[in-house]
């Protein structure tokens, strides 16, 4: 169930059209220096991000997933960083593309081999109990 | 056979290959026929297709599906509960599939087309039906009686129970007749602790039982035990869960008399007036687009309870009642309650198990609820967030990192599945200029919630909270249903049975009133909903329906 709720979260309030504007060419023309800030500022979110190819899998989103709008609105955002160290008070604010950056960059990394192998994801545990004892 | 003089290509010919089409090919082809299964869609080789343990970083968009694929193509069937970024290649494409509704009522028409059909991504929850249920219209002055009773169905319960595997817990109530079961799952601490309480403040009116489920807890018929892996809808290599591909199927093909054919859409049956027999079937090839013709004895109609209702109204045959595509029911849902729980923090689930509880029915059982009639069953669960929750919470860095690793509180959810009453005007008719790709007349469906279905719907988010606050849950929330018609992917009623050929289609062996030789036993057959999910009914009837065609043939009836 966490799994559609993060989905429909995601996917809320988005007009179908927009989805068919090709992503990828926008992305590339319209911000050429976001990639650098956006590894940086997925890295100061959650160190190890970069070593678990999280930039790439924001980058695959950005271009073929998100609308245009929200695409823009989250370059708009990285292009107005002049530090990633502004990363904590914008993480108060948590303003909206913001909270889908950092959405982006967690799942991208409890959804990688890197991270489901460190937070003990993955391997499957191949049986079931419903009363385990919490590691650790 | 006795009836082999005939020069039919085949003894029967099956329309569908999923939940019931499975179960007609092995009956038949077991009892002696020369079977030919139609399939419309593609084949499927479990080793090729089966994607279940593919991990998330293998998934281009890691499991969040390909939106614009999904917005282009399946913009329908995405809101199916088990369709995913690797499942959704077991829904139909909605653009070659297309279908119409009035603008104010929509209806969510869930379609699989591949070998095994919707067999592949079902919800796996399987209750028998009791004389509650089988009595309900008479009893309630609803629509038409069912033609048969518990003790009609109840051997064949047990046949398809102990071939598909169910493991369950028995209980011994009158109206969720138990069966054969496989060792019942596991409940977790706090389904535990939830079923005590409810035993405590509701006794026996009220009872909590694990799921059962088309899951193996043991070794069956060459068929592993479950693993608990998870993505039941992506398939299952291990052959664990019951599906048209992982069993019924393979033992048709082992009689050495199936001969199935996939990408065979069927236009239409073929009437002969002089015999008041169908002669055939003409399908399309769904590659080619040429058209060809199959003959056989027998029909059987197993191709989804719409998809059925459209072969018949397109072909104009067998609707001397005017009841095809009328009385299109499915389960009202989205209603019922979910609430958090202290304690229990040092223990958590291990590994995914595929079922949940279930709390049967107990509306309209022992007593008369005023404000509706018939009533729903819960299922649910219980169960811990993990990371998700941080993804949404303040802090980065190292405290986020940290955080990743906490589980949230435990939180429990019921979701009523809530029965709906049969409404000849909740109808499909086929569509006066609307055609799919291969030029096959379309459906127009148009359906909508009848008043004792909202009320039922209502009562889920009561009772819902009642059985919570028993067991101390706090922060109750409702869900936002009801679910948009079709949406429980139950959809059923479409050419009923009943005990008379003027208001019903089929008589009380699935078989046709008007054309002797033909079956239907999807869930077009149905008379009434019921409140349990609905395949394994379909599955015991069309097993049934089978031993019966097979009898009338060799007693040259047909």
């Amino acid at each position: 169930m966490q799994r559609r709720e993060l989905i429909q979260w995601l996917l809320a309030t988005v007009a179908i059209d927009d989805l068919f504007a090709v992503g990828r060419e926008v992305h590339r023309r319209a911000v050429p220096s976001v990639d650098a800030t956006l590894a940086a500022a997925a890295e100061r979110i959650l160190p190890g991000a970069t070593q678990a190819g999280v930039p790439a899998f924001i980058e695959k989103m950005l271009a073929d997933w998100l609308t245009p709008e929200e695409r823009a609105a989250i370059l708009a955002g990285l292009a107005g960083l002049s530090d990633v160290s502004q990363l904590e008070s914008v993480d108060q604010a948590n303003p909206d593309w913001y909270a889908r950056f950092k959405f982006l960059t967690v799942y991208g990394y409890c959804t990688s081999e890197v991270g489901m192998r460190e937070l003990g994801l993955w391997p499957q545990p191949w049986r079931y109990d419903g009363c385990a004892p919490v590691a650790g | 056979m006795a009836a082999h003089q005939s020069r039919a290509d085949f003894d029967a010919i099956v329309v569908g290959s999923g939940m019931t089409g499975g179960w007609a090919a092995k009956e038949l082809t077991e009892l002696g026929l020369r079977t030919l299964v139609l399939e419309a869609g593609r084949p499927i080789v479990p080793e090729k297709d089966y994607t279940e343990h593919k991990p998330p970083w293998d998934m281009p968009f890691r499991g969040l599906g390909d939106r614009r694929q999904m917005a282009a193509r399946q913009s329908t069937q995405r809101h199916s509960v088990s369709f995913d970024e690797l499942s959704h290649v077991f829904w139909t494409d909605d653009v070659d599939n297309p279908y119409t509704t009035p603008e104010d009522r929509p209806f969510y028409w869930f379609r699989a087309r591949q070998v095994g059909g919707k067999s592949i991504i079902w919800g796996r929850q399987v209750y028998r039906w009791s004389d509650l249920d089988f009595e309900a219209n008479l009893r309630d002055g609803i629509a038409v009686d069912w033609p048969i009773r518990y003790a009609d169905v109840a051997p064949w319960y047990d046949h398809v129970e102990r071939f598909i595997g169910v493991s369950g817990q028995a209980e011994g109530l009158s109206h969720l007749p138990d069966g054969p079961f496989l060792p019942p799952m596991q409940m977790n601490c706090v389904e535990q602790h939830i079923k005590q309480r409810m035993q405590e403040k509701f006794g026996r009116d009220r009872i909590m039982t694990i799921g059962r489920v088309a899951n193996l807890t043991a070794a069956l018929h060459g068929r592993a035990p479950c693993h608990y892996c998870g993505p039941c809808q992506r398939g299952c290599i291990t052959r664990s869960y019951f599906s048209s591909v992982n069993a019924t199927l393979p033992a048709a093909r082992a009689t050495g008399r199936l001969t199935l054919r996939p990408f065979s859409i069927v236009r239409s049956l073929i009437y002969d007036a002089r015999k008041n027999r169908i002669s055939g079937v003409r399908i399309v090839d769904a590659q080619t687009k040429t058209e060809r013709v199959y003959t056989g004895k027998l029909v059987f109609l197993c191709a989804s309870a719409l998809e059925s209702a459209r072969i018949l109204l397109n072909s104009g045959v067998a609707n001397s009642s005017d009841q095809v595509g009328r009385n299109i029911m499915d389960h009202i849902k989205w209603g019922g309650a979910s609430g958090d729980f202290d304690g229990w923090t040092d223990r958590r689930e291990i590994g995914e198990r595929p079922n949940g509880i279930y709390v049967p029915r107990f509306r309209n059982v022992a007593s008369r609820h005023p404000d509706f009639l018939r009533g729903y069953g819960f299922q649910g669960a219980a169960g811990r967030d993990g990371w998700g929750a941080a993804a949404r919470a303040p802090g980065i860095g190292v405290a986020l990192k940290q955080r990743l690793r906490q589980l949230g509180p435990w939180s429990m959810s019921f979701w009523g599945y809530g029965e709906v009453l049969p409404n000849p005007d909740n109808r499909a008719t086929i569509h006066p200029t609307l055609v799919d790709k291969w030029g096959i007349p379309s459906l127009h469906i148009a359906c909508r919630w009848g008043e004792n279905d909202l009320a039922i719907h209502r009562d889920m988010n009561v009772t819902a909270a009642e059985l919570l606050e028993a067991a101390g849950a706090k922060n109750i929330e409702h869900p936002s249903g009801p679910s948009v018609p079709g949406g429980s992917n139950h959809e059923m009623g479409s050419a009923r049975m009943g005990r008379d050929r003027k208001t019903s289609v089929l008589n009380g062996w699935n078989q046709s009133w008007d054309v002797p030789n033909l079956f239907v036993t999807d869930g077009a057959a149905m008379t009434s909903s019921g409140w349990q999910n609905p395949s394994l009914t379909y599955m015991a009837l069309t097993a049934r329906a089978c031993h019966h065609a097979v009898d009338l043939l060799k007693h040259h009836e047909l």
